[in-house]
């Protein structure tokens, strides 16, 4: 079904499906003519846009370009204005965040937003709700299955929590008394919880440090590989942008100005335009 | 999903959005209408003619006019605090309490006419403005201002909290029954009559001092430099603190206007029903509410305009439903309110995160 | 104030970090305490008395605090649930509709009536009707706020609680099911209502107060198990989840308003029993027991011994339930006429619990048995308003 609408899609742009050469078959996520008009005023104008498998893929562009409205559209906080989103072999337009979550999609905000009053390892329990069966009598009464799934959930959140890289110690603390860096890692963490197929940051590497910038740059690199996901990734360090993407698409005034590669949006004239009139305006 | 689909699923959209949106201006109006107009048809087949309903709707307006103060102090406090002040209702009560204590002091009995009368009111309105000004100030800094940075959970809870301790007060004041007080302005004799409609004593003083308080209001929130403050700061705290405005000062100042507006009035409804005790805030306090938020919460006009429905509902409701059941239709009206139309009749959408 | 709080910080501190084996052993001897209790005191003393109604309030408070300390929605019409606990005893416990059957009463394990006029289901049978109305009224009451936001929340399940204070006034004058059964007896009240009557045990007995603080007891260890249990779920973490961040709950897969409304049903579901209970010890289901102030000491209680945690809001139940039968009219009532006021300090018992709620939020905002969670989120203010709803509108 996402297919046909791909393929429609490209015949009337005129671009190919997938970019590149890479062993990706079919794209897990399109937008088409996605819109979202805040009364009266748009913030995203009919941007088609697509995300091959196994891909990770970036979205930039100057401050109130409608990144994070888009993003927002995609995991189901915003319903759009118009236009149709697929994820995955599902039509996923103006779907609850929660059932997109379950269909294997997970994000994290650009300014973190964990439960502050739990601890890592809780935010990261919460983060398997969908994957979780347990009901309120069944928890009640502590069956044997959910004692069972808790015991498994408490354990892969640890695991996850390992796997991004937080110290053990820090397992038990809770989200508000952790480090910026700490937080960010357990934002992640709690979105991998959630088996997604596809992972959205927004702005992941926001009030890091270069080191820290390529630690989290490489990071991506070894969730693709070992993880086989697919990475959306909304940012504004262009290293970090031009080292990892595999694609690059530039919103401005919430329309796609440009799409490619990251040398050739490097190039595009438009995306000049964008970032330097944006800068001598100031 | 086919792409071929995809403007025709636009166009269906737009349409049931045109729709939505025509259910959502008009609905309100429409549902607000139902009481009135179904006794309308009742009266001109049992009547013959609208002087019961407009009876209805003559008590309604000038009821709703007291409302409509009240429903001021609610409005402004959240507009600038986004705070429902739930001690609100008792601070009108107190209002009632105040003018006829002070009153009573003043000696005005049921002998006393004209002029003396006039002044030793307007000296009473005065001090019931005063005194319910400075109480709600007072609320403000004890109980709501050191929890400005908590979660909204606890200045609400405060409020309850204080709305009990002001009924108290009003309890040990004047005891725990309905209380008659002396019929000054003799309420319900009728000064003239319009259409078959009764235009009462009462009814001439509601919109008497209503009317004026409201002029004067509007003319200080658009005119003067502290109003200037007041909406800046109601929009944006932050921006507002930037530009210079006193954010403390400003809220104390909305208090104190809304306490004013309360106790106004206080002195109106002890006036107008000539019984007051110490629960009358709290239903009060609540048609109030539910009058500022069907106006649109924030909104001045839309609070005045909101207290003269819910006035008509109540009186309609009284006087051909039963009493009995008006609470209950009112706060049906409320919860339908807050459900459908959160952002009332004159109030703006809410702005958009992002 | 101060030094009080630190001593109960550290109280409960201590408790925490004692060996499981001890805290176990401490709470078995406690509870062997608490059921020998009545035997230190006369079968219908005043005390046994007031311990039953602490004991039956703390029951509602775990139920309250599972809606507001838990999902963190401020529910201020929680007398509708006591309302629908008790009239459903008024109902299917009493000879109110003695119309039934002719006259012959309609009667389900419920030996002890007799060939009485009027419906008698077993009280247990009474317990799960109680409960099952009550969370489905606790459903449709939470239904059209969930898209709202807290403080509107607190607004339309007040005026729900009033609306069913209406109806319970007025309800003699409604009669759904034919002229011979009306809704309720308004402000007359039905009464007699059935005393707990139990498979295998005589039935209870208003001058033998013990059975029912035993029943009372018990109830509340159910619900306090319950409770414990459902915190450590996984719909507790997404309790907890929806009330700090309700935008970034949903982003993980947490369905809002399902999960909004198991908390409403579950918490209203333990007020119905309550109200089941509570009316059959009072042997009266009257229209004027349901008044708003009633949801306030309820919210007082949990206020008062900690939003959100279950033994705080225990300890402030009892408290709370013990100043308001003991304390105010036994202890302070001649404290005004020594000072030289003249007032009655009855009368003055809510001002008490509003004054106690102002007190608490601005000094000791977390309670007196705080939760750890709550301390941190109450006192440093971290946490969020916004709804999705708002971010999506």
């Amino acid at each position: 079904m996402t297919d046909r609408l791909a393929a429609e899609r490209s015949a009337r742009t005129g671009t190919p499906a997938a970019s590149g050469d890479r062993e990706a078959t079919s794209t897990i996520l399109q937008a088409v003519a996605v819109s979202k008009i805040f009364g009266g005023l748009v913030a995203v104008d009919g941007v088609d846009f697509e995300i091959p498998r196994r891909s990770i893929v970036s979205i930039i562009g100057p401050n109130g370009a409608g990144k994070t409205t888009f993003f927002n559209m995609l995991t189901g906080l915003y319903k759009p204005s118009a236009g149709r989103i697929g994820f995955d072999g599902r039509d996923i337009t103006a779907r609850r965040p929660d059932v997109i979550t379950s269909l294997g999609m997970a994000r994290t905000f650009q300014n973190i937003r964990l439960f502050a009053t739990m601890t890592a390892l809780e935010n990261v329990m919460v983060g398997q709700h969908a994957r979780m069966k347990a009901g309120l009598f069944a928890s009640v009464l502590r069956l044997p299955r959910v004692r069972q799934e808790e015991r498994e959930v408490r354990e892969k959140a640890r695991e996850t929590l390992e796997y991004v890289g937080l110290r053990p110690s820090l397992l038990d603390q809770m989200a508000a008394n952790l480090s910026y860096g700490d937080q960010r890692r357990v934002e992640i963490a709690r979105a991998l919880a959630s088996d997604p197929k596809l992972l959205l940051l927004d702005e992941p590497t926001a009030g890091m440090n270069p080191q820290e910038s390529a630690r989290l740059t490489q990071f991506m690199e070894t969730l693709r590989r070992e993880r086989g996901l697919t990475i959306l990734l909304i940012e504004h360090d262009m290293k970090v942008v031009m080292g990892v993407s595999d694609r690059v698409t530039v919103l401005d005034h919430g329309e796609k100005i440009a799409e490619g590669d990251p040398d050739e949006v490097r190039a595009d004239k438009r995306v000049v335009e964008a970032y330097l009139g944006r800068q001598e305006g100031r | 999903m086919e792409a071929a689909s995809v403007p025709a699923r636009t166009t269906r959209t737009a349409s049931l959005d045109a729709a939505r949106r025509l259910v959502s201006h008009y609905g309100l109006i429409a549902v607000l209408m139902i009481l009135p107009v179904a006794y309308g048809i009742h009266d001109l087949r049992v009547d013959g003619d609208l002087s019961r309903l407009g009876e209805n709707l003559k008590d309604g307006v000038s009821n709703g006019a007291i409302w409509a103060l009240v429903a001021i102090g609610y409005t402004l406090v959240y507009g600038i605090i986004e705070l429902i002040n739930f001690a609100h209702g008792e601070v009108f009560m107190l209002g009632s309490f105040v003018s006829f204590s002070f009153w009573s002091a003043l000696g005005l009995t049921l002998a006393s006419k004209g002029a003396g009368l006039l002044f030793g009111l307007l000296l009473t309105l005065i001090v019931a403005m005063v005194a319910c000004g400075g109480l709600n100030v007072m609320i403000e800094r004890v109980a709501y201002r050191p929890l400005r940075n908590a979660p909204k959970l606890a200045p609400l809870i405060t409020a309850v909290g204080f709305s009990f301790i002001l009924q108290n007060v009003g309890l040990e004041w004047l005891g725990g029954s309905q209380r008659g007080v002396d019929d000054l302005i003799k309420a319900q004799n009728d000064l003239f009559t319009i259409g078959g409609v009764h235009i009462t004593h009462a009814d001439v003083l509601a919109v008497a001092v209503t009317v004026p308080l409201v002029a004067l209001l509007a003319w200080f929130v658009t005119r003067t430099r502290l109003g200037k403050a007041m909406r800046a700061t109601a929009q944006d705290p932050e921006a507002a603190r930037l530009m210079g405005v006193n954010v403390d000062t400003t809220i104390s100042l909305t208090f104190l206007i809304g306490g004013m507006m309360a106790g106004a009035a206080g002195l109106i409804y002890a006036l107008y029903q000539t019984t007051i005790w110490f629960f009358q805030g709290f239903q009060a306090g609540l048609i109030a509410f539910t009058a500022a938020v069907m106006g649109g919460i924030g909104n001045i006009q839309g609070a005045v305009l909101g207290g003269l429905i819910i006035g008509c509902i109540q009186q309609i409701s009284d006087n051909r439903i039963g009493g009995e059941w008006t609470p209950a239709i009112v706060f049906a009206y409320l919860v339908l309110i807050m459900v459908f139309k959160p952002q009332g009749l004159l109030g703006e959408e809410t702005r958009e995160a992002g | 104030m101060s030094s009080a709080a630190a001593t109960w910080r550290g109280l409960g501190d201590r408790i925490r970090e004692l060996p499981r084996p001890v805290v176990w052993a401490i709470g078995a001897a406690v509870l062997v305490l608490l059921i020998l209790l009545p035997f230190a005191y006369q079968p219908a003393s005043g005390f046994i008395d007031d311990c039953v109604t602490a004991l039956a309030y703390v029951v509602m408070a775990l139920g309250l605090n599972i809606v507001v300390g838990f999902a963190g929605l401020l529910d201020l019409g929680y007398v509708a649930f006591y309302a629908i606990g008790a009239y459903v005893i008024g109902w299917y416990g009493s000879g109110f509709f003695a119309a039934i059957a002719g006259g012959k009463g309609l009667h389900v394990w419920a030996e002890s009536a007799g060939a009485l006029p009027g419906i008698h289901f077993n009280f247990l049978i009474v317990l799960v009707v109680a409960a099952v109305y009550a969370a489905l009224a606790g459903m449709i009451i939470g239904l059209p706020t969930l898209r709202l936001r807290g403080d509107y929340i607190a607004i339309v399940t007040l005026a729900f609680g009033e609306i069913t204070r209406v109806f319970a006034i007025n309800g003699a004058d409604i009669h759904p099911f034919g002229k011979d059964y009306p809704l309720t007896l308004g402000r007359q009240g039905i009464t007699p209502i059935d005393p707990i009557d139990l498979p295998f045990v005589k039935q209870f007995d208003p001058l033998n107060l013990r059975p029912w603080y035993w029943f009372a007891l018990a109830m509340v260890l159910v619900v306090l198990f319950v409770n414990f249990r459902l915190r450590d779920s996984r719909l507790g973490r997404a309790w907890i989840a929806l009330r700090e961040d309700e935008v970034a709950a949903a982003s993980m897969g947490v369905p809002l308003v399902k999960t909004k409304l198991k908390a409403y049903a579950t918490g209203a579901a333990f007020g119905g029993m309550s109200g089941a209970f509570l009316a059959s010890y009072l042997n009266t289901v009257n229209a004027d027991q349901f008044e708003f102030s009633f949801s306030i000491f309820v919210l007082a209680m949990i206020i008062l011994g900690g939003l959100g945690s279950i033994w705080g809001v225990v300890l402030g139940a009892v408290a709370l339930s013990f100043i308001n039968s003991r304390l105010i009219p036994d202890v302070l009532n001649g404290v005004p006429h020594k000072v030289g006021l003249n007032f009655d300090l009855t009368e003055l018992s809510f001002g008490i619990f509003g004054f106690l709620l102002v007190i608490m939020m601005v000094l000791r905002p977390e309670g007196l048995l705080p939760e750890r969670r709550r301390q941190i989120e109450l006192t440093e203010g971290v946490g969020g308003d916004e709804t999705l709803y708002e971010a999506r509108a």
